[in-house]
């Protein structure tokens, strides 16, 4: 039997596994496991199991996951995420779908104080949709909101998916950071038409609340303040250099924990609920990303993506054909992998072929990093879903890949416009740097 | 091992970093091309970049202890602990000026460093080219340029040296300095010039001190020892023919070469400045690194690995 | 029998709560550190080794809150079909899962022993501070283990009781 036969065997199994809905870790592990033994040994994945369990779980920028769940749980908890929803109601509540916009926008910004799609879903997930429930907005668009809206989190600077581009291929750290930040917006601001759409269809969807006067408006502004200044200083810190984005997690956590208390909203009971809950997300949340590691060296074992890219040097399709099929093997990809793991396993063999073919590695790489983000939502193992989904227990996680179809059909949208109009790519790098 | 015909093998090579990086070239390719060539292509080399065997740096001489990978690359650096005789080829000053990095490690390995490679068969062993300060906006000449500077520092090594030039040592993962600088959470770096590109530190920093005193960073490619002495006499030979000090060079000389573009690029370059210190202003640098190598050394009972590196 | 099994179940319990309180303690823990850590930085005196507190630290966040996860059924699993089996085919997938998960965390804590076995015989330890990293690795270990065994007591009461009475449990949990 073939290593690529092995490789493709062991994807079919994934999916039956998760059909007959075994736990999602323990299918990717079983597989992945499985996989390694018969491609090598049964050594090697016990070797494997005990190096990517112990790498991942001690590795020093994953610790943002639990520490911003922290913050989320914190802000929850003494009220703080419900006065930023009362504010947001106050301000665009008679605006359809005004809260699951804010929520997007929202996403957008905690994007630039995080480089992660997980960090952001989760803390995002965790403040906003018991609010958004509160307001009577359907879960499915709820939920579809925070987890594509979470996506942002790769797109708009810091972003981990740019460094390992970046390091991966040879590009410049900067001008990606800048290339990301226009289709970001864009994105941003198709996700908002869309669930403004979305809401004048099916206002039941996301009924819209009584227009407020100013005053409302001020006073809600005003509740929120806390939770605003937090983030405000948050962001701050880390673009005057005094902490960096991972820490940044931590300090959001001890400005949150510091002012519920000092607001007298959080006691000491409440505060080890929300630590408690804390350490049970970020163990649903880890064990996904432990085990989505283990399949990564048995795909490199099966040599899938050699043979992929042998295929598609091979094809006589010219080079829009070539980019074009890249992307559905980054989509279809997507559906199964890791969309870190994705690129260390992928870039080496696809990247040549796009420079051979004359295409800018910058733009490329947004790309990329956009068709990623589309994995993060893409069932099956749509990592950024799952997320979600362990921060609303109570919604089916069928009713969550409903609910972020339509956001998946945008981006799908969104990557037509970035390959029609690249400027909106390489504006900003090409006019800011040299 | 049999004498004569051998089967087809494939052995896997596993690193962590991408397929552009100097290793690549000054090592890898050296040693699978050779293999190859002297064996018709029977005993090949598969490469493994980036992790696809596993990810991260800290885990790969485990990797190849246990045979996920029948030879990988390594830094000491990460897991120093493991390595505390052979880094001592890393301290500032214990290079002397007519002997390479290479010679040095080959000289102890047999005496002195052997144990610290259990289960394996070192391939190659080598240094970089010296670590530089690599700043934005601050100049380094004297030791006192440090004075509430935070540099970031790999290992424990460097984080006490720059503590003892004056600088404040600051840690952090390798992926998150190029935020750092630019945002002056740090305001320079210790590492070979030959890294500039490889974390794209060129775009942030502007200013280079070039001739302190500040280590070296060291290598290995390591391979599985039940690994080796399973082959055939054949692809033994082939491997002990294209491996050892004719490797070690290539690497070291690759990483130099590497490093001196880099720093040819970046002279050129009319934002940034590059300073060379001279003779006086290495030498306030070396009164400090002098006192403290000898007081490490003795610290840790090193002397004897030092004196065999130099073939004392 | 029946005392013995509540003795188990207790001190089961026991163990699955100290554990997830180490946790808990452990998040608490590493935001204090990296805060004494940035606040040291600013006054140019950063917290040595704060990085290496940081990550062994997290491996104790990952795995301490694992059983208790497990228990509150935190494990995502993909429900798009769930109302298309069968109860009785769902009672079997859900001790199927149970099983895998039980045999995963089993491997893990297995696996990790061997590696804190290597990480002695290689002297491994953290790069600044020189925490040594076996200790992490059989707390991984006992966590895993713990995690496992309460996989296993479920999936021991599960089969005593009736797929009918499972149904409803299941039922409870679901609202
Ligand atoms: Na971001
Ligand atoms: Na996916």
């Amino acid at each position: 039997m073939s290593t690529e036969l092995v490789g493709a065997l062991g994807i079919l199994a994934l999916l039956a596994l998760l059909v007959l809905r075994i736990p999602v870790a323990f299918a990717i592990f079983v597989v992945g496991f499985g996989g390694i033994t018969v491609l090598d040994s049964l050594n090697s994945a016990l070797s494997l199991l005990a190096s990517e369990t112990f790498t991942i779980a001690s590795n020093a920028e994953l610790i943002v996951i639990p520490l911003f769940i922290l913050m989320g749980n914190i802000a929850t908890e003494a009220g703080m995420s419900r006065k930023l929803y009362d504010a947001a109601y106050a301000l665009i509540g008679s605006v359809r779908g005004g809260l699951a916009s804010a929520t997007v926008v929202g996403c957008a910004g905690f994007a630039a104080l995080c480089g992660s799609s997980v960090a952001s879903a989760l803390t995002m997930g965790r403040v906003s949709l018991s609010e958004m429930e509160r307001f009577n907005y359907s879960a499915k668009l709820s939920t579809g909101s925070v987890a594509a809206g979470g996506t942002l989190g790769i797109l708009i600077p810091p972003s981990t998916g740019f460094v390992i581009y970046a390091i991966l291929t040879q590009q410049s750290i900067g001008r990606l950071f800048l290339a990301g930040v226009l289709p970001g917006i864009m994105l941003c601001l198709l996700f908002v038409l869309l669930i403004m759409l979305l809401a004048t269809i099916k206002p039941v969807l996301a009924p819209s609340g009584p227009k407020t006067s100013w005053r409302e408006k001020q006073q809600g502004l005003l509740g929120a303040m806390p939770i605003l200044i937090i983030i405000l200083l948050t962001i701050g810190g880390i673009y005057s250099g005094i902490f960096s984005p991972v820490e940044a997690a931590a300090v959001g956590a001890g400005l949150t924990i510091l002012f519920g208390a000092a607001m007298r909203k959080l006691t000491l009971a409440s505060f080890w609920r929300a630590a408690q809950s804390s350490i049970t997300t970020t163990a649903t949340v880890m064990l996904i990303l432990i085990a989505a590691h283990m399949l990564n060296p048995f795909l490199a074992l099966s040599h899938i993506p050699q043979a992929l890219g042998d295929f598609l040097m091979a094809l006589d399709i010219g080079p829009y054909g070539v980019l074009l099929l890249i992307l559905a093997c980054y989509l279809v990809l997507g559906c199964f992998l890791e969309g870190f793991a994705m690129l260390v396993l992928t870039m080496p063999i696809f990247f040549p072929v796009i420079t051979q073919l004359g295409f800018d590695p910058i733009w490329f790489g947004v790309l990329v990093v956009l068709t990623l983000e589309m994995g993060l939502i893409s069932p099956p193992v749509g990592v950024n879903v799952f997320i979600v989904k362990s921060v609303a227990p109570n919604v089916p996680l069928r009713d969550i890949f409903k609910g972020v179809m339509p956001f998946w059909l945008v981006m799908i949208a969104a990557i037509g416009l970035l390959i029609v109009f690249p400027d909106i790519v390489l504006f900003l790098p090409d006019t800011m740097m040299d | 091992a049999n004498a004569g015909v051998s089967a087809a093998e494939t052995l896997k090579l596993a690193h962590f970093v991408s397929p552009a990086h100097v290793v690549n070239s000054a090592v890898v390719y050296p040693l699978k091309e050779g293999v190859e060539k002297q064996t018709n292509g029977e005993l090949e080399i598969k490469v493994y970049p980036g992790g696809e065997l596993g990810s991260g740096p800290t885990e790969q001489y485990p990797r190849v202890l246990q045979g996920v990978a029948d030879i990988v690359w390594g830094l000491p650096g990460y897991t120093s602990s493991q390595f505390k005789k052979s880094m001592v080829v890393e301290m500032p000053g214990a290079i002397p000026d007519d002997m390479h990095g290479y010679d040095m490690l080959w000289n102890a390995y047999e005496d002195q460093l052997k144990s610290e490679f259990p289960g394996t068969k070192p391939l190659a062993l080598w240094v970089s080219e010296p670590n530089i300060f690599i700043m934005k906006d601050e100049e380094i000449r004297t030791p006192e340029d440090l004075e509430g500077l935070k540099i970031r520092v790999s290992g424990e090594m460097t984080a006490a040296l720059i503590d003892a030039y004056g600088g404040t040592p600051v840690q952090m993962p390798a992926g998150e300095i190029y935020n750092s600088l630019q945002t002056g959470l740090i305001d320079g770096l210790v590492t070979g010039a030959s890294a500039v590109n490889d974390f794209k530190l060129d775009e942030v920093a502007n200013v280079y001190s070039v001739g302190a005193p500040l280590g070296h960073i060291m290598f290995y490619l390591a391979m599985n020892q039940n690994k080796y002495d399973s082959l055939s006499a054949e692809f033994q030979q082939a491997i002990d023919d294209n491996s050892g000090e004719k490797l070690s060079r290539s690497g070291e000389q690759g990483w130099n070469a590497r490093a001196n573009e880099t720093l040819k690029a970046i002279r050129e370059d009319a934002d940034n400045e590059v300073i060379e210190l001279d003779p006086e202003e290495i030498a306030a640098f070396e009164r400090i690194a002098d006192d403290f190598r000898e007081q490490r050394l003795a610290e840790k009972g090193t002397n004897d690995v030092l004196d065999a590196m130099r073939g004392e | 029998m029946s005392r013995f099994r509540t003795r188990v179940t207790r001190t089961l319990d026991g163990l699955v709560n100290l554990s997830s309180i180490l946790g808990t303690l452990a998040l608490i823990f590493a935001v204090s550190v990296t805060l004494i850590d940035v606040t040291g930085r600013l006054f140019g005196a950063p917290l040595p080794g704060g990085q290496d507190l940081s990550q062994m630290t997290m491996v104790i966040i990952v795995f301490g809150g694992m059983a208790l996860c497990d228990r509150q059924g935190g494990n995502i699993a993909v429900d798009i079909f769930e109302d298309k089996f069968p109860a009785r085919m769902n009672r079997w997938l859900d001790m199927a899962g149970w099983v895998l998960g039980c045999a995963i965390f089993t491997a893990i804590g297995y696996t990790m022993l061997g590696a804190a076995e290597m990480s002695k015989l290689l002297n491994l330890s953290t790069n600044i501070i020189a925490i040594p990293k076996a200790p992490f690795q059989y707390i991984v270990a006992f966590f895993a283990f713990l995690t496992a065994l309460s996989m296993l007591a479920r999936i021991v009461s599960t089969s005593l009781t009736s797929s009918h009475r499972h149904a409803s449990l299941q039922k409870e949990e679901d609202l």
